[in-house]
């Protein structure tokens, strides 16, 4: 039988590839059920209008019981966004992919709040300890505690 | 070349050299001219240079000399160190009061040597073991090996050694740690200095989510399916399946509700029960959550925009969250004394939460810290 994270996660894919993903969002890769790329783009009006940035997600055995681990990609010419929660290796601080996870989310709703978070954005700017953060940071995001505090972007 | 060939040394890199013959001999590492060879022991070039305080690169004597003079003056000794002085140079003692831990006596100078020049673990797990202004400021008149060279690190740790191993002020905030002077606790350089920071960021302001009891989820209703129950038309939200009478695994078909009503197969809701006593869907709490970030609902990543979200106001970005957080943590230990420490640590991160933080600011005045600006907005 196959786990409970690899059945969730085909049911997630049979519905991006029947009913497509949200405006702005594309699914780049998904050959299995430990990483998968998308595109994301703001649609509209915005500081990232025409930029296209790439979302990896990671999953574990225990998605959706555990988050997945959702970084912008950096390499190959890609860049993360410039955002005041987005660090320049492409980690994300935002409280959903940590303890406000829930295994309601799904990959196309993280897609969907990260592409807000972008539209929102009011600032484009770096966090205030990026330079820090990425100097230490575990390749894997979702080592790193980090603290949630501001809700407005 | 016999190894008895005479060294030569180098007066730009002030270190012995063999020199290369180009055809005068320049400085192997630096190609400098000014270069001599050591012939006569009465007159060795690093004697000469070793007496020479105006040197550049001595300019840390003449730091240390007007340290230690501006402390003689400035400040008024207090009782003399218990210990008598020997004759290694002057001892210089003063007393600060800390509230605390009484008076701290900081001794500059005095009996207490080194020992070896091996900076570092000489002056390991020893509170008493700090060492003196004296052995940085004797540095002529040793012999050539073993002398100890007054590098960063070393300076660093001779400072830290004052400021953390008498308990002053300044060691609460360092911890006991700081207190016994040992060599480990101290960072010299960015890194390290960095995890220190993360580690205490970590601390204070996790709010990892509560696993339910297992009492809790023994005692949650369940229901197995049978033919024509409600629950067959619902989902389950964590796998995203229909309930169903025919599986695989007999126990997706045993239904938990929780005590908000939201059904789930059990395998699915008891793994998520145990890292986090909340509802996925509505995050009704099982047992009590970390008082900040328990958001109303949240479905598929839209905005959320109940009235309720007052902390919606708050705009500061995370960097300058995290670092009043921070600052207010360490304020919280440095006054120290009677006042408990729990209630402020965890208090200073709880303003993303509207009920609790206003109630508990109201009640609590001990989180106004001197110095804390965590209440700025």
């Amino acid at each position: 039988m196959a786990s409970i994270s690899s059945r969730r996660l085909a049911k997630e894919l049979a519905e991006i590839h029947s009913e497509g993903c949200p405006v702005g969002i594309n699914l780049v890769k998904a050959d299995d059920f430990t990483c998968w790329w998308f595109t994301i783009e703001v649609m509209g009006e915005s500081l990232y209008q025409g930029d296209k940035f790439t979302l990896q997600f990671r999953f574990d055995p225990q998605y959706p019981i555990s988050s997945p681990a959702v970084q912008f990609v950096v390499t190959e010419g890609r860049q993360a966004p410039i955002h005041p929660h987005v660090y320049s290796n492409g980690h994300i601080c935002a409280s959903i992919l940590g303890n406000e996870w829930s295994p309601v989310l799904s990959v196309v709703a993280v897609c969907v709040t990260l592409q807000s978070m972008l539209a929102s954005c009011k600032d484009k700017q770096r966090p205030v300890d990026n330079d820090r953060y990425v100097r230490h940071a575990p390749d894997n995001p979702k080592k790193t505690q980090f603290h949630y505090d501001d809700d407005t972007v | 070349m016999s190894t008895r060939e005479p060294l030569w040394y180098c007066h730009e890199c002030n270190a012995e050299m063999r020199p290369l013959m180009v055809p005068d001999p320049v400085c192997a590492s630096c190609h400098g001219s000014f270069v001599e060879k050591m012939e006569n022991p009465s007159d060795d070039p690093r004697e000469f240079h070793r007496g020479d305080l105006g040197g550049d690169d001595h300019g840390i004597d003449p730091f240390l000399m007007l340290l230690q003079n501006l402390m003689s003056r400035g400040m008024s000794p207090g009782r003399r160190s218990s210990s008598p002085p020997q004759n290694t140079g002057s001892e210089f003692s003063f007393q600060i009061r800390s509230g605390s831990n009484g008076p701290a006596t900081f001794s500059i100078g005095g009996a207490r040597t080194l020992g070896g020049g091996a900076a570092g673990p000489g002056g390991t797990g020893n509170a008493g073991r700090v060492p003196t202004m004296s052995e940085y400021l004797r540095r002529s008149g040793e012999g050539d090996d073993g002398q100890p060279s007054i590098a960063g690190p070393l300076m660093a740790h001779y400072l830290m050694a004052l400021l953390g191993a008498r308990g002053g002020p300044m060691g609460d905030i360092f911890g006991d740690a700081a207190q016994t002077g040992r060599m480990g606790d101290y960072v010299f350089n960015q890194e390290a200095l960095d995890q220190i920071i993360t580690q205490l960021m970590e601390q204070s302001n996790t709010s990892r989510p509560v696993p339910a009891t297992d009492d809790i989820m023994q005692n949650l209703p369940r229901e197995v399916l049978t033919e024509g129950s409600s629950m067959l038309e619902k989902d389950c939200a964590v796998c995203k399946e229909q309930f169903k009478l025919e599986t695989e695994d007999p126990d997706e078909q045993v239904v938990v509700a929780l005590p908000c009503k939201h059904p789930f197969h059990e395998p699915c809701i008891m793994p998520w029960l145990k890292s986090s006593g909340t509802c996925p869907v509505c995050r009704h709490q099982l047992v009590p959550q970390p008082e900040h970030h328990t958001p109303p609902p949240r479905d598929s990543g839209s905005r959320p925009s109940s009235p309720s979200q007052s902390r919606g106001s708050r705009s500061r970005s995370p960097g300058n969250d995290s670092d009043s957080g921070l600052l207010s943590s360490l304020f919280g230990m440095m006054s120290g004394g009677s006042r408990s420490s729990s209630n402020r640590t965890r208090h200073t991160r709880s303003t993303s939460n509207p009920e609790s933080s206003s109630s508990n600011s109201s009640r609590d005045s001990e989180r106004h810290l001197p110095g804390g600006w965590d209440e700025l907005d």
